[in-house]
């Protein structure tokens, strides 16, 4: 009971202490997204901040659609665990460089799904400059009705432009993604990830099963770094620990994966 | 040719050599109608300070309509003074006539004054720039009761003091309210714009003047001289109607504001347009409509005007939103809006308007949506519409077509209903390119799935496929006939990329040489 009331006092003054500072969310009030995947969490300390900016790099040009990957499945997950106040769910933003994507390929609508989002709750910004890309993005992190604002950059970030994109989410409280090129320059983002594609392990029919990614926690500012290899399961918009899908696979019959997908619908709307 | 030219005797369509036979000194310059043209759109643009209709008469002819506009100035001849005067300052020569029709207007500013030099532009004399000729004009449109025009001629030099203009003259070329016979029966019949050669048939039977038209029985004179004659006569009367093109759409809610002493700070500018906003919003509010696209319209003090549009997703009204998209717009287009000396006139206009009803909001002002639709008109601002888009799925299969990227402020929430058919059933790549990738692929056999391929010179060694997902042409696309089939893999290398490669061709029957092409990246 007492013991109550001091977490209560403190969580107060941490408040007033963030209202005295300017920023709208104080730290520990901020929420995170659970990855689902228990070594991951722990090491975010309970999940991926929102209200912040954190990095993603590829861990080469081959593996670009796995960090995209990535990057989406994330923007779901914020989309989801993020209840709209009024009116449908928060949008996602998702920015590139109109040049740059004939490296990348443009963002393909019926993709998403697999992804867990809507296409209706998806905004595409393709600016020609790339410079234009970090204005959008920092607008877009500075509004509460964005969940998740992905950015495809072509050139490398300062510290200034990191710490104005991290001031920006912390105001609108969505989820900034920087889908970057390893840079040498220090970096305001919470953490960084360099992500690679793994090999997947074959489903019962001998088609392509999970993705695979393999993901390498470079940078934590709370916590400890570590690398990890998960799987996402499209039909559950979820990730899962390859260890306990080794054990135990999910019986592939049609009729228990629409009751899954039927589900998962169910929650993400 | 200007004035200086004409009085030493020189005459257009005079050969350059006898011309400079009798003043060796003679300037000349080249005729260049497209640098004309560009003058004459911009002393159109700056006529928009007196009336949103402001129609081109190329080569030299503006013409506004300045119906329900004059009282704003004091009244017409006010107003012509004004035009007048301003243009001058600026070193045009300028002819201008109000009247109750385009034809009228044209005829008195042109034909008013015998004693004013006429066209010409080829020959100057060595202390006058390039002349240009402007005319402008002004004329009737059906739904005013009255409709007055203001027709001018201008040449750039600074002669006119010295023809002894005086305000009294000028006043001679504003036509009252129904004087258009007797105002036009004294002008030449070359006044009724029409073609020389008709002109030239009129003087040869001693019509020389409009008077001799005006009572003659119309039917010989159309069998005579053509009905165009019978047609400019009608239109210079009033008669037949004639109607002008406005150059901009004309706005649905103006406001505007004159400066005293000229602003040029970004601050001010802003903070104009946002008083005109609230005055805007009250006109927009009493007819339950908001602004979709609006303009703002700067008039530099040296003659220059500066556009500005912004467009928005949804109708709105509030005037600190407009402000904050002009400031976006402002920011994005930097120096092309050079305030030079300083704007002296702001003009706030809603080009487009849609019904917008009023909306009662709760007191928590967090209204997610309502914020990403402000957001969007703020990015579409700064970096147009055409970057801001939503995927809508399309019910097809062929995958380049699957989605259309529209303008989000043209997406509603109908139209990205979810599809359901081949795109929800299947997965799709994460990115596809625009252009499908050609890459060397090997395969066991013909119509099997490729072992390793090589895409942007990196060898890929293939460790699962799924596949093939046969797609073809739809027929009511493919009107020539032509476009092969295509088998889709779903690959997955080595290293665990994901890919979707296509055949193009089904072996043996479509062709002997199929060809392989990377078109998405999967996650």
């Amino acid at each position: 009971m007492r013991a109550g009331a001091a977490t209560e006092r403190l969580s107060a003054l941490k408040r007033e202490v963030a209202a005295i500072e300017g920023t709208r969310i104080a730290l520990e009030d901020r929420r995170s997204l659970p990855l689902g995947v228990p070594g991951i969490d722990a090491a975010l300390g309970g999940g991926l901040a929102f209200g912040a900016a954190h990095e993603l790099e590829p861990a080469g040009p081959v593996h670009l659609g796995a960090t995209f990957g990535f990057a989406l499945a994330l923007a779901g997950g914020v989309q989801r665990t993020r209840p709209a106040v009024t009116g449908p769910a928060d949008d996602v933003l998702w920015i590139e460089t109109s040049f740059a994507t004939a490296e990348t390929g443009r963002l393909h609508g019926p993709g998403l799904d697999a992804f867990g989002l809507s296409l209706r709750r998806v905004l595409i910004v393709r600016v020609p400059r790339p410079i234009d890309v970090l204005w959008v993005l920092e607008e877009a992190l500075g509004c509460r009705g964005i969940a998740a604002a992905i950015a495809v950059l072509t050139q490398n970030l300062d510290l200034t432009a990191t710490r104005r994109l991290s001031l920006a989410a912390r105001d609108g409280g969505g989820l900034g993604l920087l889908v970057r090129r390893p840079s040498p320059h220090p970096s305001a983002a919470l953490t960084r990830w360099r992500i690679a594609a793994a090999p997947s392990r074959p489903d019962a029919f001998g088609g392509l099963g999970p993705a695979a990614f393999d993901l390498t926690l470079n940078k934590n500012r709370h916590g400890p770094c570590g690398r990890w290899t998960v799987l996402w399961d499209h039909y559950d918009g979820a990730f899962l620990d390859p260890v306990s899908v080794g054990v135990a696979q999910a019986a592939p019959d049609r009729s228990d994966r629409a009751f899954r997908r039927a589900s998962a619908r169910s929650r993400a709307g | 040719m200007n004035d200086a030219a004409a009085r030493l005797g020189l005459k257009v369509g005079m050969a350059l050599a006898d011309a400079r036979a009798m003043h060796p000194r003679l300037a000349v310059a080249d005729a260049d109608p497209p640098a004309d043209r560009l003058l004459l759109e911009a002393v159109a643009d700056w006529c928009e300070r007196y009336t949103p209709l402001v129609g081109l008469q190329p080569p030299d002819g503006v013409i506004l309509d300045i119906s329900g506009c004059a009282h704003l100035l004091g009244g017409e001849a006010a107003l012509k003074r004004d035009l007048v005067g301003r243009l001058r300052q600026h070193g045009f020569a300028v002819l201008a006539a109000i009247a109750d029709t385009v034809g009228c207007a044209w005829a008195v500013a042109r034909y008013g004054d015998e004693s004013l030099p006429r066209k010409g532009t080829t020959i100057a004399l060595p202390d006058d720039c390039h002349p240009e000729r402007l005319a402008k004009r002004d004329e009737p449109g059906p739904k005013y009761p009255r409709d007055k025009g203001v027709a001018g001629d201008h040449g750039r030099l600074s002669r006119l003091t010295a023809l002894g203009w005086d305000d009294d003259r000028k006043n001679c070329f504003i036509v009252p309210p129904g004087g258009a016979r007797e105002a036009l029966a004294p002008l030449p019949v070359a006044a009724l714009r029409l073609a020389p050669e008709v002109v030239t048939l009129l003087a040869q039977v001693g019509l020389k003047h409009i008077a001799d038209l005006l009572d003659r029985p119309r039917a010989t004179l159309a069998a005579r001289f053509g009905t165009e004659l019978i047609l400019r006569l009608d239109q210079a009367l009033g008669v037949d109607q004639e109607s002008i093109t406005p150059r901009q759409p004309l706005p649905c809610y103006v406001a505007e504001q004159r400066f005293a002493d000229p602003i040029a700070l970004e601050r001010d500018v802003l903070g104009t347009i946002q008083r005109l906003g609230e005055r805007l919003k009250i006109t927009l509010e009493r007819h339950g409509e908001g602004a979709r696209l609006i303009e703002a319209a700067l008039f530099r003090v040296d003659g220059k005007m500066l556009r500005i549009s912004v467009a928005t997703s949804r109708p709105i009204r509030e005037a600190a939103l407009i402000r904050r998209l002009f400031a976006e717009r402002l920011a994005a287009t930097g120096d092309a809006h050079d305030p030079g000396f300083g704007f002296d006139m702001i003009r706030l206009s809603v080009i487009v308007a849609e019904p917008l009803n009023p909306v009662q909001t709760g007191f928590d002002s967090s209204d997610h949506a309502e914020e990403v639709l402000e957001l969007i008109d703020r990015l579409a601002a700064r970096v147009g519409f055409r970057c801001v888009l939503r995927a809508v799925p399309h019910d097809t299969h062929i995958p380049e077509f699957a989605a259309l990227e529209v303008r989000a402020d043209r997406t509603t929430d109908k139209d990205a209903s979810p599809v359901v058919g081949p795109a929800s059933s299947t997965l799709r790549p994460l990115t596809l390119f625009a252009r499908p990738e050609p890459i060397e692929a090997m395969a066991e056999v013909p119509d099997g799935p490729p072992v390793r391929f090589r895409w942007r010179h990196v060898l890929h060694e293939v460790a699962a496929v799924e596949g093939p997902e046969r797609i073809a042409m739809e027929w009511w696309r493919d009107e020539i006939g032509t476009a092969l089939t295509r088998d889709y893999f779903r690959i997955e290398s080595r290293e665990g990329a994901r890919f979707w490669v296509y055949r193009e061709g089904l072996y043996e029957r479509e062709t002997t040489q199929p060809r392989w092409f990377l078109h998405g990246l999967f996650a």
